[in-house]
């Protein structure tokens, strides 16, 4: 019986945040129409002999597994993935119910979490960064304002209300700053941006780290005036309109944000450089925390060490039970993500800068290869 | 004989069980959500309803904790007021607006217009309701948000020192008047296609009396037309009333999503009780003691009862307005 309300609370769930989904990303929500029609058409020709693999959650991770469906096609004719935008929180409820063979996931699973369903594995699929926009009339877009996490953390919990505040402008000596008021701009729905973004202010600032700590979704300090909206979408369509908005988003949506006429910060990173996100500064970051990366690869990746690393990036995670309901499942799901990791197959460069993410590194290639080889039936 | 027998029990199990689904239906959802939303109840209490503070709590902690004998996430705290009252604010800015409007096209459509053209109009009023909340939203978002910001904003705020609840700042034009004045505009078609059905039941004779007195087309409606309607315009009010309450897509593409505090001013930025569930459930799935997904539950059970009891209350004054056709002669 418990099963059964779980089971219908989780369809009425997935309902609600793929309407979401499809909302906020329309243009991938009417891509996967196009897959699953295909992959429709594709399983009449030969309904037998098909591993069918259902994948769901992060809608930012949701545009790769799309290209990377059709692509695994042609490597395992016999393998069917249909990937499903629907939000992090549900890849990681799906996976774990055992709904959904993979889930995707901006946000490494908590301790509590792995507890309550244990056999669950964190494995990074790519690398993603978030960088910290802003709308100030009058200070051209190549004058990328300087701005460090602890600022940042005091105008989001509502300390520094302007823009010419001494704390802002001494980081800026260059630039004349308008005395106009910030608009601090956060994400509303559960998010792997606010995961990330949170974490940089928990790392950053100490009453931050106390008071508002961090998750894919946190009680927002009272901020007169601050907003809020729904996807990075709708955080780039409100903070291009809010003159004077300061707001984070994710990576893949940097150039539609500086084409709306928003400003990139560089981010002061752990060594006290001013970087912007770019290929090198997110790689040498990366490449700086490898070492530091646990065996089941659960670790937050911001605010890396390193002269040259940005702060802020995260693993992009597929969450896999590592029981499968069967051997052929299993099998098809290990082969399906040793293609999915390695630079040859899913990595390759060509499908990650079609997303904006960053491949893994080649030295995380053994840690994951050990935790996917510990899929079984 | 037998045969035809069959088929008749047959006949009568199939709309049995077809007249018995919305109320299965119904208590299915009733009960799930009752059921999910209990624990909820149990952490909080009554002042889920008047607390402003909504915190789903460190998921990232280790071990939970424990509030009046149920887990939560630690520093979980469930106040809804601030959607509560985003939610009946922005509904009743809709009503406000919305109703003086549909009951006036409503008059035009059944009096003042040829009915040639009455014909053309009342459809695309029906049409107007089947129009998806997204592209009211984008709409709003695109339109109507700026000219709050910029036209009607100002304008109302100088009346702040006379009604201090519209004084400024007005802020971006997301908030709880850009959604009232969206939800408005979705309620016409649905209060003004009932009125006219009701206007059509009102008699011609007092009309065309009330004409023959020398009354005004405004005077007609305010004595004849409205008292014989009363009751029913009522319950075609309370309908559209239930809609702007359940609206969940274009309100969370334009209230500005608030955080933990209710509106100062009639500008600034709202939640609903329908947005907050769909914006945080995702996260709330992350919840490890799942309290997060109860308190979301106990939100819907909360909207479930304010809109059911909006509409019984509907349906009884409709009815009550149908069987009251006596117009009052003193």
């Amino acid at each position: 019986m418990k099963t059964a309300i779980k089971g219908v609370m989780l369809a009425v769930t997935a309902a609600l945040t793929l309407g979401i989904a499809g909302y906020s990303q329309g243009d991938a929500g009417i891509a996967m129409a196009k897959t699953t029609t295909h992959a429709r058409a594709a399983s009449k020709a030969k309904s037998t002999a098909v591993v069918k693999l259902q994948e769901t959650g992060s809608t930012l991770l949701f545009p790769l597994f799309q290209l990377w469906a059709p692509a695994y096609r042609k490597v395992a004719p016999s393998v069917e993935l249909t990937p499903n935008g629907t939000g992090s929180g549900v890849g990681i409820a799906q996976a774990s119910a055992g709904v959904v063979q993979i889930g995707a996931s901006d946000a490494y699973m908590s301790n509590e979490q792995l507890m309550k369903s244990p056999g669950m594995l964190n494995i990074p699929m790519a690398i993603s960064a978030q960088q910290i926009m802003y709308k100030i009339p009058g200070v051209p877009a190549k004058d990328h304002l300087h701005l460090t996490g602890n600022v940042i953390a005091q105008i989001f919990l509502g300390k520094i209300g302007y823009w010419n505040a001494p704390q802002i402008q001494d980081l800026n000596k260059g630039i004349k700053l308008p005395h106009m008021a910030i608009t601090p701009i956060h994400r509303h729905d559960g998010s792997g941006d606010t995961f990330l973004f949170t974490q940089f202010m928990t790392d950053t600032n100490a009453q931050w780290a106390k008071t508002v700590m961090y998750g894919t979704s946190v009680s927002w300090p009272t901020v007169r005036g601050a907003l809020d909206a729904v996807g990075n979408q709708g955080v780039v369509q409100v903070a291009e309109r809010t003159p004077g908005s300061i707001a984070y988003v994710g990576i893949s949506w940097l150039n539609k944000a500086l084409s709306g006429g928003m400003g990139e910060a560089m981010l002061q990173n752990r060594a006290g450089h001013f970087l912007l996100p770019t290929e090198q500064t997110i790689a040498a970051a990366a490449k700086v925390m490898i070492g530091a990366t646990p065996k089941d690869e659960r670790i937050s990746l911001i605010y890396a060490p390193g002269a040259n690393s940005y702060p802020i990036i995260n693993y992009e995670y597929a969450i896999i039970n590592e029981k499968q309901s069967g051997a052929t499942t299993a099998a098809a799901v290990k082969s399906l993500l040793l293609w999915a990791i390695s630079p040859m197959g899913g990595n390759k460069q060509s499908f990650m800068s079609q997303v904006h993410f960053l491949p893994l590194p080649p030295s995380i290639y053994p840690l994951s290869k050990a935790q996917i080889d510990e899929i079984h039936a | 004989m037998r045969r035809s027998r069959l088929w008749g029990r047959l006949f009568y199990g199939v709309t049995g069980f077809s007249a018995a689904m919305p109320l299965l239906v119904l208590l299915v959802i009733g009960g799930v959500l009752f059921y999910d939303a209990y624990p909820a109840w149990r952490f909080q209490g009554f002042s889920f309803f008047t607390g402003i503070d909504w915190n789903m709590g460190n998921m990232y902690a280790n071990g939970p904790m424990t509030q009046n004998g149920v887990q939560a996430a630690p520093g979980a705290s469930f106040g809804i007021l601030p959607f509560i009252v985003g939610t009946l604010g922005s509904s009743l800015i809709a009503l406000l607006l919305g109703v003086p409007v549909a009951v006036l096209t409503a008059f035009a459509l059944v009096y003042r217009v040829p009915s040639r053209v009455a014909a053309v109009l009342s459809p695309l009023i029906e049409l107007l309701a089947g129009i998806p909340s997204v592209v009211y939203g984008l709409w709003a978002l695109a339109v109507l948000a700026p000219f709050v910001e910029f036209q009607l904003g100002p304008w109302l705020a100088t009346l702040g020192h006379v009604v201090p609840y519209l004084a400024g700042p007005v802020g971006t034009g997301l908030g709880m008047l850009t959604s009232g004045l969206v939800l408005g505009v979705m309620i016409v078609p649905i209060i003004a296609a009932t009125t006219r059905d009701l206007l059509l039941q009102v008699p011609r004779l007092p009309m065309e009396g009330a004409l023959a007195l020398g009354m005004t087309p405004a005077e007609c409606l305010r004595f004849i037309a409205l008292p014989y309607i009363r009751r029913g315009l009522f319950g075609a009010i309370i309908l559209g009333w239930g809609r702007a309450l359940g609206e969940t897509m274009a309100v969370l593409m334009i209230s500005g999503n608030a955080d933990n505090y209710t509106p100062p001013n009639l500008y600034s930025p709202i939640s609903t009780m329908a947005s907050t569930i769909a914006t945080l459930l995702d996260s709330a799935l992350t919840d490890f003691s799942g309290m997060a997904v109860h308190a979301l539950a106990l939100i819907a059970v909360t909207l479930l009862i304010i809109t059911m009891l909006t509409n019984l209350f509907a349906r009884l004054m409709m009815q009550l307005g149908s069987r009251d056709i006596g117009v009052e002669v003193s």
